[in-house]
């Protein structure tokens, strides 16, 4: 299979307060990693040990301040519900916005608006501001344009599921159908049957460093055995 | 990819201008009001209580306010433009370099509505175009050039240091009376009008006026002599904020 991200010993470091200078805490310590096409890997760990920083350096938000990261010329996508949805605009023209900063080109983004629309269940308000939108309906519309994109690397913060219980439904169904058509993944989850199910490997991540990578079953054993307050 | 930035560029730019419409009564009608208020705040004081105006003072007052606002909105607008969507340079990989020129292009596009109607304002006042008029566009780049310049500064520095939210204002008006919008070069004594001849936009706000008001070509060397600022201040801008661009998904919310 092809190799599609490789992080070697890779460590991110944030800067405490808004100034220059000031002190750095690492969020990431030493990770390590190889992602190949169709793989998918689940990223496990306690609150706080860097898995979403993990996957926005995947994405490509964040350079590594150590180590080596290497990605080949694919595309990777962090599922976000919304990108800065503008009040004052229509769901129509947010939906347009929020598709290009997602990468898609603007003729793709008007070839999928009807589905869009219809997706997020919105009739008539899709043409009405978004400022008169419910939470909801905002959830909806956000789920809607970022399921049209396809990336070569999906990644995934926990499981989406959005809006009222037929909408989650119907989410969850979208995500797991990306999933099984053979994009490649990485999901943090802190839940066991979700990463069972839907990984073949898993990476444990613990204070910013690679604790253990493997297959689902032995990872799994190992990361509740050595912290039993995980056991589900 | 460099398609699609450009597409996001101007849907952004759109975006921005459909929001502005909505966020106020009058709505596009304050890029006319505000310069016109400020033109008679100006107009009472410097040239009917203080008397300092001289013949043609209004006309010489509304172009120096026109182009004024522009600049000042574009660096003000420009510089907050990364501070303002740090929410989003977390979530999403986005060239920053987006924020700032979607305010530049916004501002520039409502610039040039103002400035057509200002030579509709100068024809009906005796001021008819002109053949120096051909030299506008190059007067123009080089004051969108500075807003540029000072912008894309201003944007690369704020995330990191968001004091100068507190001192931008006060730092452009001094520019403003440093930059002859209310009064004329001429009208400055020596050694100081020497000093204030390197200004740029001083030089081509005096430039602008002269081809408006007189039909007067620019002077060739003044321009040639704030070219190499002007440039300078633009890569400075674009450096900074390539040089700073990795560290702002990093700071703390």
């Amino acid at each position: 299979m092809d190799m599609l991200v490789r992080l070697q010993n890779a460590g991110v470091a944030f800067h405490a307060q808004r100034r220059f200078g000031g002190t750095q805490y690492w969020a990431l310590q030493d990770v390590s990693l190889e992602l190949r096409r169709g793989q998918r890997l689940g990223v496990i760990g306690r609150n706080g040990a860097g898995k979403s920083t993990l996957l926005r350096v995947i994405a490509g938000i964040l350079q590594p301040d150590r180590g080596r990261f290497w990605r080949a010329e694919v595309s990777c996508q962090l599922l976000s519900l919304s990108l800065g949805f503008v009040p004052h605009l229509s769901g129509r023209d947010n939906a347009i916005l929020c598709g290009l900063r997602l990468g898609l080109r603007r003729r793709e983004i008007d070839a999928q608006l009807g589905e869009i629309q219809a997706y997020a269940e919105l009739g008539d308000f899709f043409e009405q501001p978004v400022a008169s939108y419910s939470n909801g309906m905002i959830l909806r519309l956000g789920f809607s344009v970022a399921i049209q994109v396809q990336p070569d690397v999906l990644l995934i913060d926990e499981m989406l599921a959005v809006g009222d219980a037929d909408f989650q439904v119907k989410s969850a169904q979208a995500i797991h159908q990306r999933i099984h058509a053979g994009t490649s993944v990485v999901l943090v989850s802190h839940d066991d049957d979700k990463i069972a199910t839907l990984c073949d490997s898993v990476l444990w991540i613990e204070q910013g460093r690679s604790r253990l990578y493997g297959d689902c079953d032995t990872v799994l054993k190992a990361y509740h055995a050595a912290v039993p307050a995980a056991t589900p | 990819m460099r398609l699609h930035f450009l597409e996001l560029v101007w849907f952004s730019t759109y975006a921005e201008l459909r929001a502005e419409r909505s966020r106020s009564y009058l709505g596009l009608l304050w890029w006319l009001v505000e310069p016109a208020l400020m033109m008679v705040a100006f107009w009472l004081v410097f040239d009917r209580i203080l008397g300092t105006g001289g013949p043609g003072y209004l006309p010489f007052l509304l172009i120096g306010l026109v182009i004024w606002q522009w600049l000042k909105s574009s660096i003000v607008h420009a510089g907050h433009a990364i501070w303002m969507n740090l929410a989003l340079v977390r979530q999403v990989r986005l060239p920053v370099l987006l924020f700032p020129l979607v305010a530049l292009l916004t501002d520039s596009i409502k610039f040039g509505v103002v400035f057509l109607l200002l030579l509709a304002v100068l024809w009906l006042a005796g001021y008819p175009p002109n053949a120096a008029y051909l030299s506008l566009p190059l007067l123009l780049l080089g004051i969108g050039t500075c807003a540029a310049g000072c912008g894309l500064l201003l944007a690369a520095l704020m995330p990191l240091l968001p004091d100068l939210r507190f001192v931008i204002e006060q730092l452009l008006t001094v520019l403003m009376f440093l930059s002859g919008v209310v009064f004329a070069l001429q009208r400055v004594p020596q050694p100081y009008a020497d000093w204030l001849a390197w200004n740029p936009v001083m030089v081509l706000l005096d430039a602008v006026r002269g081809v408006l008001l007189q039909g007067a070509w620019p002077d060739g060397s003044a321009l040639v002599r704030i070219a190499l600022p002007l440039l300078a201040l633009a890569m400075a801008g674009l450096l900074g904020l390539r040089w700073l661009a990795p560290r702002y998904p990093k700071i703390a919310a």
